[in-house]
């Protein structure tokens, strides 16, 4: 019930109405690139708000699941040379990087909290050297250029609604991992993992799976990057990568899933916006401070992000919704 | 014989530089366990400030004051007016001192301007001497003891002083301290403080041992300083520099013997302490 108002059938299925006629009504190109980004980097969003906002882990390393997607599909499209093994590559991308997830959780989750934190960081910079060194491999620093993807994966509408697509499916299967009896129990583990754990649940287990789901789907969004942008570079596995995901999620609200996917929105066009302005007056020239700025804004004022801080308001104002804020509020305080 | 003496004393040199860099930071993480990413700018201010000063007096140790009041000044307005209502709360101090990194960043990059400035060792510190027939930097032995003189330093303020006692029951048990009759809210600010102006002094040590600045500097540095504190166990100050001269001298003789793993030998090392010993090597189990 909590999630009522922004989990609204109607409300969501209005907004992807409107995405679906957005490419028939004029909209420019560069605006369509700018929402195919955003599909991508939003299921990336919700994959972490499962780890962060669900289970109630703090990784530092998942851009490794990003950039083992987009560096499987992006070497295994170019050694194939047919890119119509598209399928093949993701599905092999996905494998992959489940079993880097598995290795990664059975390795880093035995600590806990910062320790937590930290060895994921010292992993995905790992990562980065290893990306950055085996340059028969992965090209080292030039990354790997000009990957051949299928006609429909080049021409923008026909990606641009796969890339709809492929948040629309990723959003149901994570709404419906979240709402599943296992998503429950890593929610009871966020709340409080000794209780879970004196329940009888195997708390590393659950947060195994949490993390295999987490990885595989970052993976797909990482794959799904490396095909719009037709070239992988050591970027996917920056620290800035698992930063952005941490941003999309909390900007937008953690632990609601939509939530990732306005944050996305906020991130990619504030990006742009905020970098356009450099031309309009110098001192937009270090636009990159509105962006620390607006980090401080989040964390001081809307700790809860927008949809969390929205679902408060609203959910104050209805009779009913007094039960939903007290829920709400506990949520926060113990995620945040 | 000579070679192996020789990349030990610049391990140890190197560590001691990592040393000045973690050495705020195992205040502010360690101690008060804040997850301090703008740790970095802090360093980078001071460094920065450290050489305006010191191009417009010439005098190192003016440098030193100021840089080190600069991180100080800094880190009290941080605490004060960012960091206070987040302790405890992990997921905000990242984005929070995220926002303040990059503003601090920005910052230098409006004051200093973007480009490299190369920062010149004091005439007295230039030059070398011969050690066991190889020459080593003078500047080098001064990183050394500069760090050794810090360890020492908080090391007894921690331990033997009112002081010291008082900050440790502050972070262990903050409403027993208050209970007792102490301000914990003056404690931690004046120790987020003292931790940012630690940052800063190293900074001016080490901005001649770099030979130049540039805006990122801090945030290429603070992970070092993460690493360093993690190895040593979080919260234990000697071993954070135990931490670090054991990660100086491994990067030095990496750099010698393997230079293609030297960049990854850092993270590797924490990840195989964190994975055999999660609470570090000095570090108490919690």
């Amino acid at each position: 019930m909590r999630e009522r108002i922004f989990n609204n059938k109607w409300l969501l299925a209005a907004v992807l109405v409107l995405l679906a006629i957005l490419p028939f009504v004029g909209t420019s190109q560069f605006l369509m690139l700018m929402l195919i980004q955003v599909f991508i980097l939003a299921v990336y969003g919700m994959s972490y708000d499962l780890l962060l906002g669900y289970t109630g882990i703090v990784s530092f390393g998942h851009a490794i699941f990003f950039g083992t997607g987009a560096y499987s599909v992006g070497i295994l499209l170019t050694k194939m040379e047919n890119p119509n093994l598209l399928f093949v590559a993701f599905l092999i991308a996905i494998v992959f990087s489940a079993v880097v997830a598995l290795l990664l959780g059975v390795l880093s989750l035995r600590v806990k909290d910062v320790y937590f934190s930290m060895i994921t960081l010292a992993f995905a910079e790992l990562f980065f050297i290893v990306a950055e060194k085996w340059s028969s491999l992965t090209g080292g620093n030039d990354g790997i250029p000009y990957i051949r993807v299928p006609e429909l994966f080049r021409e923008r509408v026909s990606l641009y609604f796969i890339a709809l697509g492929f948040l629309v499916v990723m959003f149901l299967f994570l709404r419906r991992v979240v709402d599943s009896p296992l998503g429950r129990v890593l929610q009871a583990i966020r709340e409080n993992e000794r209780r879970a754990e004196s329940l009888g649940y195997n708390v590393l287990q659950y947060k195994l799976v949490s993390i295999v789901i987490s990885g595989m789907v970052a993976a797909m969004a990482g794959g799904m990057w490396a095909v719009l942008q037709r070239y992988v570079s050591t970027t996917v596995f920056s620290l800035d990568q698992t930063i952005s995901a941490l941003l999309m999620t909390i900007i937008g609200g953690v632990g609601t899933l939509t939530g990732a996917i306005l944050g996305a929105g906020v991130i990619t066009f504030a990006n742009e916006w905020l970098s356009s302005l450099a031309s309009v007056h110098p001192i937009f020239e270090r636009w990159l401070i509105f962006f620390g700025i607006i980090y401080i804004v989040i964390v001081m004022y809307f700790p809860k992000g927008i949809i969390g801080t929205i679902r408060d308001k609203w959910a104050r104002s209805s009779e009913r919704g007094k039960r939903d804020a007290a829920q709400t509020d506990q949520r926060g305080k113990s995620v945040l | 014989m000579s070679l192996t003496v020789n990349l030990l004393l610049n391990g140890v040199a190197l560590g001691m530089l990592i040393f000045l860099i973690a050495v705020g930071l195992t205040l502010i993480f360690g101690l008060m366990g804040v997850l301090n990413f703008a740790h970095g700018a802090i360093f980078a201010w001071g460094a920065y400030v450290g050489w305006a000063v010191y191009g417009a007096t010439g005098s190192f140790i003016l440098a030193i004051l100021a840089g080190t009041a600069t991180g100080f000044v800094l880190g009290f307005v941080m605490e004060r007016f960012f960091i206070r209502p987040f302790y405890g709360n992990h997921v905000a101090q990242i984005l929070l001192t995220l926002g303040l990194m990059i503003v601090l960043t920005e910052g230098i990059k409006i004051f200093f301007g973007p480009n490299i400035l190369g920062f010149d060792k004091p005439e007295l510190l230039q030059g070398v001497v011969t050690i066991l027939q190889d020459p080593f930097p003078v500047y080098r032995i001064f990183t050394i003891g500069v760090g050794a003189l810090v360890l020492i330093g908080v090391h007894y303020l921690l331990s033997r002083t009112k002081y010291g006692i008082i900050i440790r029951a502050g972070v262990q048990d903050p409403e027993m301290v208050q209970a007792l009759g102490i301000d914990v809210r003056k404690v931690f600010a004046l120790v987020f403080a003292f931790g940012a102006g630690l940052a800063s002094f190293g900074a001016v040590i080490a901005g001649p041992s770099f030979g130049s600045l540039h805006p990122e500097i801090g945030m290429q540095n603070q992970l070092a300083a993460f690493i360093v504190i993690v190895i040593g166990g979080i919260g234990n100050f000697v071993g954070a520099a135990i931490g670090a001269v054991l990660v100086g001298i491994t990067q030095t003789l990496m750099a010698y013997y393997l230079p293609e793993a030297a960049l990854a030998v850092n993270v590797a090392l924490m990840a195989l302490v964190l994975i055999l010993k999660p609470e570090g090597l000095f570090g108490l189990r919690r």
